[in-house]
């Protein structure tokens, strides 16, 4: 993506100069290429090793509710199920104080303060994710565990835990891009909205934080595809546990057991087996694909907003 | 602390998987196995000491993870508590898997200590079946504490897991499907099941410290008589049903640094390592049984 930025940058002054593209330019284009081929042909090689699955199951695959490879039954529906649930948990903790977060650096804080919050809050997004996991296994597990005790949780590996993880680790994107989107409305309307006799929090709430909102969509929604994405934190604290299709799907019990995702499906020892089987193989490589497609889609809708948030 | 220590090493293990593989070929690349890796890391460090040779030693996907990295030629040997399947050969044929003995391992039903203190000791196999099909969902059903049991399944593939599978079901293809939470090296397995009240699990017996995880014993069937407990004397006279053997697998006899290595580990350096973990070495097997 950045690299088809720069392609555009340079357009301009390669029109001035257009007998001889520039250096930049050839390798600009070359590059760009290179990645597209990468995606086009990552995507092919996994369109063809999924298809014995489609072909042997069909749509039963996405429908289906039981995973049992050595039958050769292939459902992914719990998957996704817990992706959903546990991309869903992480957003619920991390929108609020995310926003939050970002309002108070963006709106109150001074110049140097929100400086110094910025580049701790960005500091936590570059922390890797086995770390995070690891803090889930030493605390947030036990944690979980202990406080719902009353509900009698089976262990503390539940889809709640790795949500909940999934929201902390999330939350620096949020925070930081949302803080990004409310710096991005300019300095006049907000004066021009205090000279209207509006207060502060009025000039926040019918001001900026309207204008600055598809931006901050844009960050829930690339905060969002991290979190669909996320495999080894997850994996970690999730329990990994198939079949978990809950008897009512907007009951809050099925949160507090323990779950299967897709990537924490395909971090698993399963795929070592799969390999060599056709049709297994070919189940899990679509849970990569499902993956990619809902990433994929996320992420472009992300990058929609933050293009309307450009031209705001 | 051990366990937390041990806990970090095996996430960063982990982490390091994402790396890309395939560095300088000079490398000996190993793979598998958790249980059998806690010897061969360790000779693993004396090696790179003494000899200056570099290892790499990895435990991404257990035994058949080894199987597989060594039939893709990414290792160079693999680690698996398992013997190399008709089907694992079948896959790779271009490699002619070579196992090499290096020790002797029990697989135990692990509880916490919640339900050891409420009274479970032992097992019989029909009472391990119905726990694992789920036909007993309470410790109260089989004589032990009132507490939901929960299960916490090795993933299928690791050698544990088919130890268990092939004891209790003749084949692990013919073992029933189930879903339980899953847990992958033997130091999740341990810290999970040491964390959570009513957890039951399948691990190395040499794991079970009798602080915080307790082996089960099986008892004879019906339900009479001593349970027989995955002790040394018992393992190695195969009174205990679920021994396994341990094994570096290399392709075809090994040489250069491979050859090195595995030479050392059927030293009796080498052997004093794998006794140190809690497993039974070579000359242990032979005196016990009088066979290898």
């Amino acid at each position: 993506m950045e690299a088809t930025i720069t392609v555009e940058a340079t357009q301009p002054e390669a029109r001035d100069r257009r007998r001889r593209p520039s250096l930049t330019q050839c390798a600009s284009w070359g590059f760009t290429g290179l990645a597209a081929l990468f995606l086009l042909s990552l995507i092919g090689v996994f369109l063809w090793q999924s298809l014995p699955i489609w072909q042997s199951s069909g749509i039963a695959y996405l429908t289906g509710k039981k995973w049992f490879y050595r039958e050769q039954i292939f459902g992914v529906l719990p998957m996704i199920y817990g992706t959903v649930s546990v991309s869903l948990i992480g957003l619920v903790l991390a929108v609020p104080i995310g926003v939050g977060a970002a309002l108070c650096a963006a709106e109150i804080l001074s110049p140097r303060l929100r400086l110094a919050v910025k580049i701790g809050v960005e500091l936590l997004a570059g922390i890797p994710s086995v770390v995070y996991g690891l803090l889930g296994i030493l605390f947030l597990r036990d944690w979980i565990y202990r406080i719902l005790t009353r509900f009698d949780p089976l262990s503390g590996d539940t889809l709640l835990t790795a949500g909940l993880l999934v929201g902390i680790m999330i939350l620096p994107t949020i925070m930081s891009l949302s803080e990004d989107a409310l710096r991005g409305v300019s300095a006049r309307q907000r004066h021009a909205a205090r000279g209207l006799g509006l207060t502060r929090s009025e000039t926040v709430w019918s001001v900026v934080l309207p204008q600055a909102f598809p931006g901050i969509v844009a960050a829930v929604l690339l905060a969002l595809g991290r979190s669909l994405g996320e495999m080894i934190a997850v994996f970690l604290v999730v329990g990994r546990q198939d079949n978990q299709w809950p008897a009512n799907i907007f009951s809050l019990r099925p949160l507090i057991e323990a779950g299967q995702t897709l990537s924490s499906k395909l971090g698993g020892s399963e795929t070592n087996i799969a390999y060599g089987d056709p049709l297994h193989w070919a189940a899990i490589i679509n849970l990569g694909l499902l993956l990619l497609v809902m990433v994929c889609g996320v992420s472009t809708l992300a990058y929609y907003f933050l293009k309307t948030d450009r031209h705001a | 602390m051990q366990a937390t220590q041990s806990m970090i090493y095996q996430t960063l293990l982990l982490c390091l998987l994402s790396l890309p593989l395939g560095a300088q070929s000079a490398t000996l690349k190993i793979n598998g196995s958790t249980t059998v890796n806690l010897p061969v890391a360790e000779a693993a460090e004396l090696l790179r000491a003494e000899q200056k040779m570099e290892i790499t030693v990895d435990t991404q996907g257990g035994s058949s993870g080894g199987i597989s990295m060594l039939g893709d030629g990414q290792v160079d040997i693999g680690m698996s508590s398992k013997h190399v399947s008709k089907e694992d050969r079948a896959k790779f044929p271009k490699v002619a898997f070579k196992e090499t003995h290096i020790g002797e391992d029990a697989v135990a039903l692990i509880v916490s200590k919640d339900v050891w203190d409420g009274g479970i000791h032992s097992l019989t196999k029909q009472q391990v079946r119905d726990l694992y099909e789920s036909k007993v969902t309470n410790w109260k059903q089989l004589g032990g504490p009132d507490r939901r049991i929960a299960f916490f399944n090795k993933e299928p593939g690791r050698g544990t897991w088919e130890v268990f599978a092939h004891w209790l079901y003749g084949d692990p293809k013919k073992t029933p499907q189930v879903s339980f939470p899953e847990v992958g090296g033997n130091e999740e397995t341990r810290n999970k099941v040491s964390s959570t009240r009513g957890a039951v699990s399948q691990l190395s017996a040499s794991w079970a410290d009798g602080k915080e995880v307790f082996a089960l014993g099986i008892k004879p069937e019906p339900d009479s008589g001593e349970a027989v407990m995955p002790t040394a004397a018992n393992i190695a006279n195969h009174t205990y049903p679920m021994s396994r053997p341990l094994f570096v697998v290399t392709d075809g006899d090994p040489t250069g640094p491979a050859k090195t290595f595995i030479d050392f580990l059927l030293s009796s350096r080498g052997q004093e390592l794998v006794r140190k973990h809690g497993y039974l070495s070579l000359d242990q097997l032979k005196q016990r049984t009088g066979r290898l």
